[in-house]
């Protein structure tokens, strides 16, 4: 069945009149790793024609980026791509060229804008002068004419007052900036292809809208060829003409746009079509009564400012003055961008980090003024899951000890068989195979971990869970399976949440009510419906356009 | 414009995971310092140093404080005969030819083709403990009647330096181990101490950590070299060598020690350790120590070549270890004199086991820095 699905030539190739500008005949990529040849990408042919955009969609780790860099050329030295492998830009089989041949090509008639804009620009030079770089590496010009060029093109990608951001280092600039001088220096040789390799994830969603906006205006007016690689179908839908669907390596499905999302034929990509965040939380009893409740809660920090002598104290309030309330087995989200205060908010919350000032309750308790000690009590009854399943489980211990840990910390159980039947059943509520106490973290993925984590958080019992951007490190299908199990929890166990979040996606499958937090300020709260289909300031607004609509 | 690292590309085994293999921590560094060359020439080296050093009476031909004739050159082994046929391995002693040097007028020495020495394998030899327990005369290699064999050539006093320096190699090992071992505990624990629980006593703790770091080491080590009386018996002289070498040590392991807590208790594991409740304690020692481990084990393999190279420096100083005990750096203060080595240079030749140690120690070092941190 898959096998018309995958024609090697695009179902719509009878549509355009020139040859594709980039053609990738059965091209393959292996890398080698000590327990032999792992193949990353097998077989894979699509087509570009110039003045469009085709998008690669995909989890991670099914060998998106590894084709894009096949076609620049900048393949590790760990890969080999397969014999055989053909890749044609304007009918020149690329891969047969010399080194130095490709070299001219990258950058000047193919380029590329990578996901992070923090790390893919040199810190020690100015924006400018690595743009200069790239201009000077493909044509012969004087400094001063490629200064001017430079100017222009940071006025075209839109960064305001460009004579004074030329000479800027990165650092100055914001993370959507960087991402528009990285366009900048991808569009410096007017390119006929541009790869963009997820350019928005690593942004704020308000960001993202306008950077894609740019890129398709920028796409008219040049007439490039976008190659944009992404997970983020929204973005697919709104900015592309044709979609190859790719999983482990292998194509599964390639479609115009239109048909894919109306008709997709492959079970992948059902899959995929069908993981975005659904539903909606249940709704709430009346008169549930309040578990946890902030009022006045402030967090701040003393920034040091002036010299060694005159050092002056300035106080930078991350969270001013906040009040919350949230009631039994309700989930209250809490959303804004990054640098807003939420997280800050939770910590604080759940006593993980001081309140200068204001009172929090749990329960009943007032629990601001406790100390570690008296907080003792507390803990097992409020969990936390982070954001990044990578870093919040210790590398050198074992499933079993990481979600028993909670256990002997409380003293919950009667002895060490008890225990382990109760982490066997946080795993299973987890939704894991209880087989995996001996292992340890490393040899999990993404969502695995964050499983794990949500285990270790629920084999206590806790009555309330702070839920720190849990689904934002990863794939979306594993997105969509993390939120289906939080509700699930939420369900038979009776769990209050505190969610914090930017993707308004997630927030409405997930949510009751909602608080949306700037600059360590509540903006706007209310129920979930009424908050994203009547905002009622321009920052929600954008939000929630930029979270829904992407860029209309 | 810079490219990521290949670390996007995870090898899609996401669902093979959760079936069989199952590699613990240490499987996983060995495959990696398996990889490296440079580390298992380090490993290599260093097993059989240490095994050199605890079977010293086995490799030493000779007791290490029997004098013969002194400053005698090395023994050259052949295995040519006068007319150049080949026989078994031996060593021609040297013995005045009965002529002399015309110019000098010095009795000139050649090897004595009729009396040659053969030398065998596990030869019987002096006597001496296997651990300490078990007695035995048996060598690893020896003249097949017992006459002397000085294959580096003996010192002023004529002992045997290659014995010498294979028994050296016990006390200057065990000095390096010792001092490294205080210096890792005392560091570890004031440099986790001062990176978990901060405030002031961490501020008043990297103060006198700065003092100790500035402090000039050569003057200090030779003006606590003075303190210790020269009768006191051997074994309080060697503490004193490994208490003096420890003093500064420590510093620098605790600040790297502490930088690394300071880090890893801002990492999510810990803040999530923290929200279940557990004691300073338990985070001190489940969640940190195992993590910081990796970084020390590196740290120490580097240091035990900086303590032998300051041992044999300091004995070369005079300040070593008093005899009958033998270490490195006693061997090497009687080169501390021109026209000693002009004349024989051979009694530098401890140098070799230091820069062979050193060599192997931080080989297997640099492979342990790779392999040590493998998520």
């Amino acid at each position: 069945m898959t096998e018309d699905l995958i024609p090697s030539r695009r179902l719509d190739a009878d549509l355009h009149k020139d040859d594709p500008i980039i053609d990738v005949r059965n091209v393959g990529v292996s890398f080698a790793t000590e327990r032999g040849s792992v193949l990353a990408v097998e077989d894979i042919s699509m087509q570009l024609y110039s003045g469009e955009t085709i998008a690669l969609v995909g989890e991670s780790g099914s060998g998106k980026s590894v084709t894009a860099r096949a076609i620049m050329g900048l393949l590790s030295r760990r890969a080999t791509m397969r014999k055989g492998s053909q890749i044609f830009f304007r009918g020149e089989d690329v891969i047969s060229q010399s080194k130095h041949k490709r070299r001219a090509l990258r950058g000047s008639q193919i380029s590329m804008i990578f996901q992070e804009p923090m790390s893919s620009l040199n810190p020690l030079y100015t924006v400018g002068g690595q743009i200069v770089e790239a201009i000077q590496a493909h044509r012969k010009i004087s400094r001063a004419k490629a200064r001017e060029q430079v100017i222009a093109l940071l006025r075209e990608v839109q960064i305001p007052e460009p004579e004074i951001r030329i000479d800027q280092y990165p650092h100055q600039l914001s993370g959507g900036q960087r991402q528009r001088v990285m366009i900048a220096m991808a569009l410096a040789n007017n390119p006929h292809v541009l790869i963009a390799d997820e350019p928005t994830t690593a942004l704020d969603v308000t960001v993202q809208a306008q950077i894609l906006n740019l890129l398709r205006s920028l796409q008219k007016k040049h007439g490039m060829a976008i190659i944009l690689i992404t997970h983020d179908l929204t973005v697919v839908r709104k900015f592309s003409d044709y979609v190859y669907v790719m999983q482990k390596g292998c194509l599964k499905e390639h479609n115009r746009t239109e048909a894919i999302f109306s008709n997709p034929q492959h079970p992948y990509t059902q899959h995929l079509l069908g993981s975005e965040p659904r539903g909606s939380a249940k709704p709430l009893q009346e008169n549930s009564p309040v578990i946890l409740e902030g009022n006045d809660v402030k967090v701040s920090f003393m920034l040091k400012s002036g010299g060694f002598f005159k050092s002056k104290l300035k106080e930078l309030k991350a969270v001013d003055n906040l009040s919350l309330c949230l009631h039994r087995n309700e989930t209250l989200g809490l959303v804004g961008e990054s640098g807003s205060g939420k997280t800050t908010f939770g910590l604080a919350l759940t006593r993980l980090i001081n309140n200068r000032s204001g009172e929090i309750t749990f329960d009943g308790n007032r629990i601001d003024k406790m100390d570690r000690e008296q907080l003792r009590p507390f803990r097992s009854r409020m969990q936390i899951v982070f954001q990044d399943p990578f870093a919040s489980l210790n590398p050198r211990m074992t499933i079993g000890q990481i979600i028993g840990e909670g256990l002997i910390v409380n003293g919950i159980g009667e002895d060490g068989r008890e225990r382990e039947e109760r982490v066997r059943q946080g795993l299973r509520d987890a939704g894991l195979p209880d087989t995996i106490m001996g292992r340890f973290p490393h040899e999990f993925s993404g969502g695995q971990r964050q499983r794990i984590a949500i285990a270790r958080a629920i084999v206590l019992e806790p009555e309330f869970v702070l839920l720190d951007e849990p689904t934002s490190a990863l794939d979306l299908s594993v997105q969509a399976q993390i939120i289906d199990l939080l509700r699930k929890l939420q369900d038979e166990k009776g769990l209050s949440y505190l969610f914090i979040s930017h993707d308004l996606k997630v927030v409405r499958a997930l949510c009751h009510r909602v608080i949306v937090m700037q600059h360590g300020k509540i903006v706007e709260q209310g129920p979930v419906e009424q908050i994203l289909t009547e905002p009622e300031t321009d920052y929600t607004r954008r939000l929630v356009k930029a979270a829904f609509e992407v860029a209309a | 414009m810079t490219i990521p690292a290949e670390s996007t590309f995870e090898p899609a085994n996401n669902d093979a995971s959760l079936s069989d293999h199952n590699e613990s921590y240490q499987a996983l560094v060995w495959r990696r310092l398996r990889r490296s060359f440079t580390g298992m020439m380090g490993l290599i080296l260093v097993t059989m140093l240490l095994v050199m050093a605890i079977f010293a009476g086995f490799f030493a031909p000779m007791e290490p404080n029997l004098s013969t004739e002194s400053f005698m050159p090395p023994d050259a082994l052949r295995i040519l005969d006068k007319d150049g046929g080949l026989v078994t391995p031996r060593i021609y002693p040297l013995v005045e030819t009965g002529e002399f040097d015309p110019v000098t007028f010095q009795p000139l020495t050649g090897p004595d083709f009729e009396n040659p020495r053969r030398l065998v394998l596990f030869a019987r030899g002096f006597e001496y403990r296997i651990l300490g327990l078990v007695p035995s005369t048996i060598h690893l290699f020896g003249t097949s009647d017992g006459e002397p064999v000085h294959l580096l050539g003996t010192d002023k006093l004529g002992r045997d330096i290659l014995s010498r320096a294979i028994y050296g190699a016990r006390i200057s090992l065990t000095i390096a181990l010792t001092v490294v071992s205080i210096v890792t505990i005392v560091g570890t624990t004031i440099g986790m101490m001062s990176g978990y629980f901060l405030g002031s006593f961490d501020v008043w703790m990297q103060r006198f950590v700065e003092l100790v770091l500035a402090f000039p080491q050569l003057p200090l080590y030779l003006a606590l070299t003075s303190l210790i009386p020269v009768t006191a018996p051997t074994n309080v002289f060697l503490v004193f060598v490994i208490v003096v070498m420890s003093a500064l040590g420590w510093a620098q392991m605790s600040r790297e020690v502490r930088g690394k807590t300071l880090a890893l208790s801002r990492i999510e594991y810990v803040k999530a350790a923290m929200a279940i409740g557990a004691t300073d304690r338990r985070i001190i020692f489940q969640h940190i120590l195992p993590n910081v481990m990796s970084h020390v084990i590196v740290a120490v393999t580097l240091a035990i070549p900086n303590v032998v190279l300051l041992e044999s420096f300091l004995g070369f100083l005079g300040f070593a270890v008093k005899p009958p005990l033998i270490s490195w750096g006693l061997m090497l203060q009687d080169t501390s004199n021109y026209s000693v080595i002009g004349s024989y240079p051979w009694i530098l030749s401890p140098v070799a086991f230091v820069l062979i140690t050193v060599f192997a120690f931080n080989a297997l070092g640099d492979g342990l820095r790779d392999a040590i941190d493998p998520y």
